[in-house]
């Protein structure tokens, strides 16, 4: 067994787990954080799509020994009681998911990007949601609402 | 007195009820516990017609905020997980079926094969695919056995240790090598499951009329749906003799009748949870795994869960038929058209699943949306040694759509004629009939390539 202690959305939390397991199965069977999804397992969807020490990466590719003392965020860190968090509101208010399985990943994805780049151009977008797919929606309202996200966020545009 | 007691409970127990039913209808969380509960209101949802205005889903919210439950996000106590052993031959006579080492296994709770299933047959038109096959494989992707286990990886290690002993027979992949029933899928019976013929007017007084005649053959390919979410199910039978199944199914009622049928089990005895499905596409439209998992359910008294893996979903769920389409067309110089002859082949893989509908649907629009007095249409589907094909958005449409709207380019670059000129000689307007006699009302073909070719700035030398 592996020993695992790690901050995920800003709380420490601990679990012993078989070493072969991944990032993403410690978070979605050991503290039941479901809103990272599995698509594939295998790296090409980015359905699982967390934020380690502020980097997006694909939970299902990292080993849960691999996060011991990093910092993880998750889609269910995103929100606070108050308020949903910009990338959210504008993909609710933008109708950018329709079946909604790949949204954690993508939001986690578009955060991933703001965080470091408040500005992005279309086409940094378009590479930053590269890594993850989605059949349903296709990516055109996706780009929509992280752009409308990004303008809140860098308090051009009231939040609605 | 005592009515009085009674009148405040039953006052209390529903004031109770009510805070129960509110609170139920608020977002269900892990953490944090509450989520903003103001909602995005847009016009959309109070004005009728909503064309034109931007709609957002009572349900995007929860999917943003990763908090919508799919199967896998469900879980229950003692829960099992399930894995099927594929066979991996796609063509082969099943000798035996060896599970002792399986079973005796460390937290291998059960292990079933397919002659433990009542009915081992199930289909949404033809019962012609097994649940598990038993005496014979009809390909790669068909399961042999199934086991359930304390968790996903001993139930697939389990599926490694299950020795199946086969007398592999000859395959055959290709469609039109099919049509030849040289060697056949499911024997006794013929390759071609399903045909369908659509005739009208002369074919020959129509190609007699016509200048030029065009042939071509067009095909398409095998593709896969890939739902984001994979197939997914739970079973838990109840010691009433009862089963609930939550699944990733599209048509739970449908599907409800055939698991009925496997179990040979009256239907009412059967309840399905349609969960939110991450993706359909059309190959979530007939059960799967759902028969074996409620089997597997009774044998160990426990839930069991099964989620198709990526490759699951390639090699063993339905894909989209691979057509084969001859195209024979007789137009005049200036580009009407007379008569057109079209044969399909459609590739069925190994099962029926949704291929008559498939199939029909494709024959009658095979034409087109053209007038076209002459025609004749014949459809044909055919069993091959390969992952089964099935229901796909539009049903076989956009197949004959890519072999007709080729031809019509041809025609066009041949004639020498605007492409977008020739689809308006020939367009459907209003009245017009269908090959199969309907007679069409707000018809738009017309006006919509008007617009379409304004919006795109097509222009006159076909750029
Ligand atoms: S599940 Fe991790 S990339 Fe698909
Ligand atoms: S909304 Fe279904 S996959 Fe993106």
């Amino acid at each position: 067994m592996t020993d695992v202690t790690l901050t995920i959305n800003g709380e420490e939390r601990s679990a012993s787990v078989p070493p072969e397991t991944s990032l993403l199965r410690l978070l979605r069977d050991e503290f039941f954080l479901t809103g990272s999804k599995l698509g594939c397992d295998v790296g090409d969807c980015g359905a699982c799509t967390v934020i380690v020490d502020g980097l997006p990466v694909n939970a299902c590719l990292m080993l849960a020994g691999q996060v011991d003392g990093r910092d993880v965020v998750t889609i269910e860190g995103l929100a606070t009681l108050e308020d949903l968090h910009p990338i959210q509101k504008a993909f609710e208010e933008f109708a950018s998911l329709q079946c909604g399985f790949c949204g954690p990943g993508v939001i986690i994805s578009a955060k991933g990007l703001l965080d470091r780049n408040p500005d992005p151009t279309k086409e940094e977008i378009k590479d930053a949601l590269s890594g993850n797919l989605c059949r349903c929606t296709g990516y055109t309202k996706m780009i929509e609402a992280v752009q409308d996200a990004a303008r809140i966020l860098r308090g051009e545009k009231e939040a609605a | 007195m005592t009515d009085d007691v009674k009148v405040a409970d039953k006052t209390d127990s529903l004031t109770d009820l009510k805070e129960t039913d509110e609170d139920l209808r608020l977002p269900s969380v892990v953490e944090p516990a509450h989520f903003p509960v103001e909602t995005i209101d847009t016009e959309a949802r109070h004005q009728t017609p909503a064309v034109g205005q931007r709609a957002t889903r009572p349900d995007g919210r929860l999917h943003g905020l990763g908090q919508t439950k799919y199967i896998d996000d469900i879980t229950f106590p003692n829960m099992l997980f399930a894995k099927m052993k594929r066979a991996g031959i796609s063509s082969a006579l099943i000798k035996s079926v060896d599970t002792s080492e399986a079973e005796a296994m460390p937290g291998v709770a059960a292990v079933l094969t397919g002659r433990e299933i009542p009915v081992n047959s199930y289909g949404p038109s033809y019962q012609d695919q097994p649940v598990l096959a038993d005496e014979r494989v009809f390909h790669a992707g068909d399961p042999v056995a199934a086991v359930a286990a304390v968790t996903e990886q001993i139930a697939e290690e389990a599926c490694e240790r299950i020795k199946v002993e086969y007398e592999p027979l000859e395959p055959v992949y290709d469609p039109v090598e099919a049509m030849k029933d040289e060697i056949r899928v499911h024997p006794p019976h013929s390759n071609i499951y399903a045909t369908k013929r659509i005739k009208k007017g002369d074919l020959e007084k129509g190609f007699a009329e016509a200048d030029r005649i065009f042939e071509g053959v067009y095909s398409t390919q095998m593709i896969e749906h890939v739902p984001l979410e994979p197939h997914a199910s739970i079973a838990q039978w109840d010691p009433n003799g009862r089963v609930t199944l939550w699944s990733s199914l599209g048509r739970i009622t449908l599907g409800r009748a055939d698991i009925a049928r496997t179990l040979d089990m009256p239907i009412n005895k059967i309840r399905i949870v349609g969960t939110i499905v991450g993706g359909n596409f059309g190959g979530k439209n007939e059960i799967t795994t759902e028969p074996a998992l409620a089997l597997l359910s009774r044998k160990t008294g426990r839930p069991v869960k099964m989620v198709y893996t990526r490759e699951e979903e390639f090699i063993a769920s339905t894909t989209r038929h691979p057509f084969i389409m001859e195209y024979k067309t007789g137009v005049t110089n200036d580009g009407m058209i007379t008569a057109r002859k079209v044969r399909l082949v459609l590739d069925g893989g190994a099962y029926c699943s949704w291929s008559e509908t498939t199939l029909g649907k494709a024959c009658i629009l095979s034409a087109g949306p053209y007038n076209i007095e002459n025609l004749l249409a014949e459809a044909y589907c055919m069993y091959t040694n390969k992952t089964m094909t099935g229901a796909m958005r539009g049903f076989g449409a956009p197949q004959v759509c890519f072999a007709y709207e080729s031809q019509m380019d041809e025609i066009a670059h041949k004639l020498g004629i605007d492409p977008l000129e020739l689809r308006m000689k020939n367009a459907f307007h209003e009245g017009s009939a269908s090959p199969t006699g309907q007679v069409l009302q707000s018809v738009v073909v017309k006006d919509s390539l008007e617009k379409a070719a304004e919006r795109f700035g097509w222009k006159e030398d076909g750029q």
